[in-house]
């Protein structure tokens, strides 16, 4: 399993959540749960920038903290704001 | 049997130089207040955020998000490679990346392009003064970035890192990293949720 989880996958898989917002985006059913679906999409590329591309993952809890809290606060305030 | 007690697993380092990252902290901050400050202004323009952004292209902002991520992907091969001690194959990863990031401008340009020749300026609407504002930002930032990479590619070229020695090709890939992790959010923001 451990093989399956490297930098060329997640940059396919990256690639194909990028491809999926914007179907859902132009082409999907529309509503909140098709932009939720976007939403979460960027959050996931935004995770894996951080802990693989960026090597996040394993260094001190202030910077993960400081990262993925900056995507996490930005996230859930953009969803907040399109969903109340 | 082995009486002492248990130590914690020291934290990794962060990959290249201490500054960049405060550096990045301070990037993401200005872009992280950009988003939500979009986000809120919305609350209040919803009909005309949601009729202006059907103007935009998403097709072109569809193929910079895939050329900005391949980039980064490029990025992570460069460090890989120099960390083998391949510098050669270092910089062909920076030469693709530098070709991704080329890739964008090219694109950008043609879809700024396109709205200043329908007459389209900061002054148009609250949307449009969001879209302009916020994209020619993170324009500036991939010029900037590919800068970077570029130096970086030059000096690999030179031999001046080695599987030993090579912060400047961790700072430079952390801080291009930091201009996809950008665009990752800002292209669903601005071009397709609605």
């Amino acid at each position: 399993m451990k093989t399956l989880y490297n930098v060329h996958t997640i940059w396919l898989l990256m690639m194909l959540l990028t491809l999926a917002s914007y179907f859902v985006g132009e082409v999907g059913p529309g509503g909140w749960l098709a932009m939720l679906f976007v939403l979460v999409a960027a959050l996931v590329k935004g995770i894996f920038i951080i802990r693989d591309f960026m090597e996040l993952h394993g260094v001190s809890l202030l910077w993960r903290v400081i990262m993925y809290g900056w995507l996490w606060v930005v996230c859930i305030s953009i969803a907040v704001a399109y969903f109340i | 049997m082995d009486s002492s007690p248990p130590t914690m697993p020291e934290a990794k380092l962060l990959p290249g130089d201490l500054a960049i990252w405060f550096f990045i902290f301070m990037e993401l901050l200005v872009f992280g207040i950009f988003f939500i400050v979009y986000a809120v202004m919305r609350i209040e323009n919803i009909e005309l955020f949601n009729e202006y952004q059907q103007t935009l292209n998403r097709e072109l902002g569809l193929a910079n998000t895939l050329l900005l991520i391949s980039a980064s992907y490029f990025v992570v091969r460069a460090v890989q490679a120099i960390r083998q001690n391949h510098a050669a194959s270092c910089v062909y990863w920076l030469y693709a990346a530098l070709a991704g990031g080329g890739g964008f401008l090219i694109l950008k340009s043609l879809e700024y392009n396109e709205k200043f020749s329908a007459g389209i300026s900061l002054s148009t609407n609250t949307f449009y003064m969001f879209y302009l504002s916020l994209t020619i930002f993170h324009f500036l930032h991939v010029i900037l970035g590919m800068l970077i990479l570029f130096a970086v590619a030059v000096k690999a070229k030179r031999g001046a890192y080695t599987a030993v020695s090579h912060t400047g090709v961790e700072t430079a890939a952390s801080y291009w990293h930091m201009v996809d992790l950008v665009w990752v959010i800002l292209f669903p923001l601005v071009y397709i949720i609605r």
